[in-house]
């Protein structure tokens, strides 16, 4: 035993210990707990949501989603950094922007990189579709803008059959003829490689930009069916009756009350508190009133019992 | 200077033998609460074992692919997903009744305060795990986390939604960080020893 421990201990009575015994047996328990559990629950395991199921099962989906990024309704459209340059939308606390301090690093420009480049693509493969492209790429872009607007209005009414999708006649220039390509290459399944067309192929190891191309209305629907939105505690949950990551809890909750639950800067909100919760807890040693509560909760004497049992105190004054 | 004679030297001040593998305890210690530090300790032990494994065969083996064996790597990914679920209940049992006995006394604030950064690599170490599934959790993990994340200005840095970077921070980057924490953790444990109950300290105090 080392000077400052013999110190320490020095009126405490000792006993025998196995230290390497004791953690043989809770590890031998652990592992036994965690194959029993594996083997009777097994894990979580739902199927990702992918281009080509979408745009055979949910065809008009996909081609709103397509029509919405297009006329430049994505999410990422006016998010600002590490996507885009436009900075008025970082999330802000107290005037502070974190977002904006290290600029454009993961740079997204939704209708090229996830609608006008795959279609590029098709372009190749189908001479309609290029003409199409030709003409909109000509266009100036409030005609654009008109078109894809127009064309998103007629989804509205818009019947499927068989993964065909009938759209009401109307002025949606070449944007129907660019849609249908869309879904072409959703429903052959290309959708992703298509748009990840990056220099390390084939070894991309980053699907950044296929994981946008549904994370709005798709994505929410399925979290939603789910129950993984953020209003129903999505960051803790997992599919099914599984266990998700329960410790996110308290952060969780965080984003049901106000002013989180209706804020546009809800994240940095709830990371702050969370941030401060966790400074709490880092400094408890040092803050007067939370470290003296222990004494006065009385646990301790649950989890001493048997020495105050032998007398407390009195106890290390036996030989 | 000789490094070798200082390292002996605080060795034999800080952490002999006797503190390192220590075959006596004080009779106080005497509680299934004491046991929730050595259970995360495992949990953690099966989860670097389980994740070695995985990392051997690589994510088809253990998500949805068709190799063979692959039955098999979706057993040790059950084990490596209800590993974190009891590392993280044996954390929080571990947290609740270290603050019951105020364990920071005595001098042994470092130990918790280390304790409370582990804990949060070990909530960091989670989220790429979740995020590394390359499943629809991951996909939903990833897109919602991103704001979170781009918020504080950390998405500069860390994306969520690149596989590679995500996987590669799972299982090196952030396993050796929550390593090096732990490590520190039981280095503070395993040389202060278990606090003494509340009464046993007062009657030292007395005493001198």
């Amino acid at each position: 035993m080392s000077k400052r421990t013999e110190e320490y201990f020095k009126n405490v009575p000792m006993k025998s210990y196995d230290l390497l015994r004791e953690g043989l047996i809770v590890l031998a328990l652990a592992t036994v707990i965690v194959v029993v559990l594996a083997a009777v629950f097994r894990s979580p395991d739902y199927p990702t949501v992918r281009g080509e199921d979408v745009a055979n099962l949910q065809p008009i989906a996909f081609l709103q989603t397509s029509a919405d990024i297009l006329a430049g309704n994505h999410g990422v459209q006016d998010y600002g950094p590490p996507y885009t340059s436009d900075t008025e939308n970082a999330q802000s606390l107290f005037g502070v922007k974190p977002a904006d301090w290290f600029g454009v690093t993961t740079p997204v420009d939704p209708a090229e990189d996830l609608v006008l480049k795959p279609l590029r693509r098709v372009a190749l493969l189908n001479s309609g579709v290029a003409n199409a492209l030709q003409e909109y790429e000509a266009a100036n872009p409030d005609q654009q803008q008109a078109w894809a607007t127009a064309y998103l209005d007629g989804l509205d009414q818009a019947t499927e059959e068989s993964g065909k999708v009938s759209v009401p006649s109307g002025d949606y220039g070449p944007v129907a003829a660019m849609m249908n390509g869309m879904l072409a290459l959703g429903q052959a399944g290309l959708l992703e490689g298509a748009i990840e067309s990056g220099n390390q192929l084939p070894y991309s190891l980053n699907y950044t930009k296929s994981l946008l191309f549904f994370q709005d209305d798709v994505d929410a629907a399925v979290a939603e069916k789910l129950d993984m939105k953020g209003d129903q505690w999505g960051v803790s949950n997992e599919t099914g009756r599984f266990p998700g990551a329960w410790w996110l809890w308290p952060y969780a909750f965080l984003y049901q009350i106000p002013p989180m639950s209706s804020s546009p800067n809800a994240d940095l909100q709830a990371i702050a508190i969370a941030f401060a919760a966790f400074l709490l807890l880092f400094l408890i040693p040092l803050i007067p009133i939370i470290r003296a509560l222990p004494r006065y909760l009385g646990i301790h004497r649950l989890i001493w019992r048997d020495w105050y049992r032998r007398g407390g105190s009195r106890h290390s004054q036996s030989p | 200077m000789n490094l070798t004679r200082s390292a002996q030297r605080f060795l034999a001040n800080n952490l002999t033998l006797e503190d390192a593998l220590p075959t006596r305890l004080p009779v106080y210690v005497s509680s299934v609460a004491y046991l929730f530090g050595v259970t995360a300790l495992s949990a953690i032990g099966v989860l670097v074992l389980t994740g070695v494994t995985m990392s051997l065969f690589g994510p088809e083996w253990y998500h949805g692919g068709q190799a063979p064996g692959s039955g098999v790597g979706r057993f040790v990914n059950s084990m490596h997903f209800w590993s974190a679920q009891l590392l993280f209940f044996a954390l929080f049992a571990h947290i609740v009744t270290k603050y019951a006995i105020a364990a920071w006394r005595d001098g042994r604030w470092k130990t918790w305060m280390v304790g409370v950064l582990a804990l949060g690599a070990a909530i960091f170490t989670g989220l790429t795990g979740f995020l590394a599934q390359t499943n629809w959790d991951s996909q939903w993990i990833a897109v919602q986390a991103k704001d979170a994340m781009n918020a504080i200005g950390i998405g500069a840095f860390f994306n969520t939604m690149n596989t590679g970077q995500v996987l590669t921070l799972h299982v090196v980057a952030l396993p050796l960080l929550l390593g090096l924490l732990v490590g520190i953790h039981l280095f503070f444990i395993r040389r202060d020893g278990p606090v003494k109950p509340f009464d046993a300290r007062q009657q030292d105090e007395q005493a001198n």
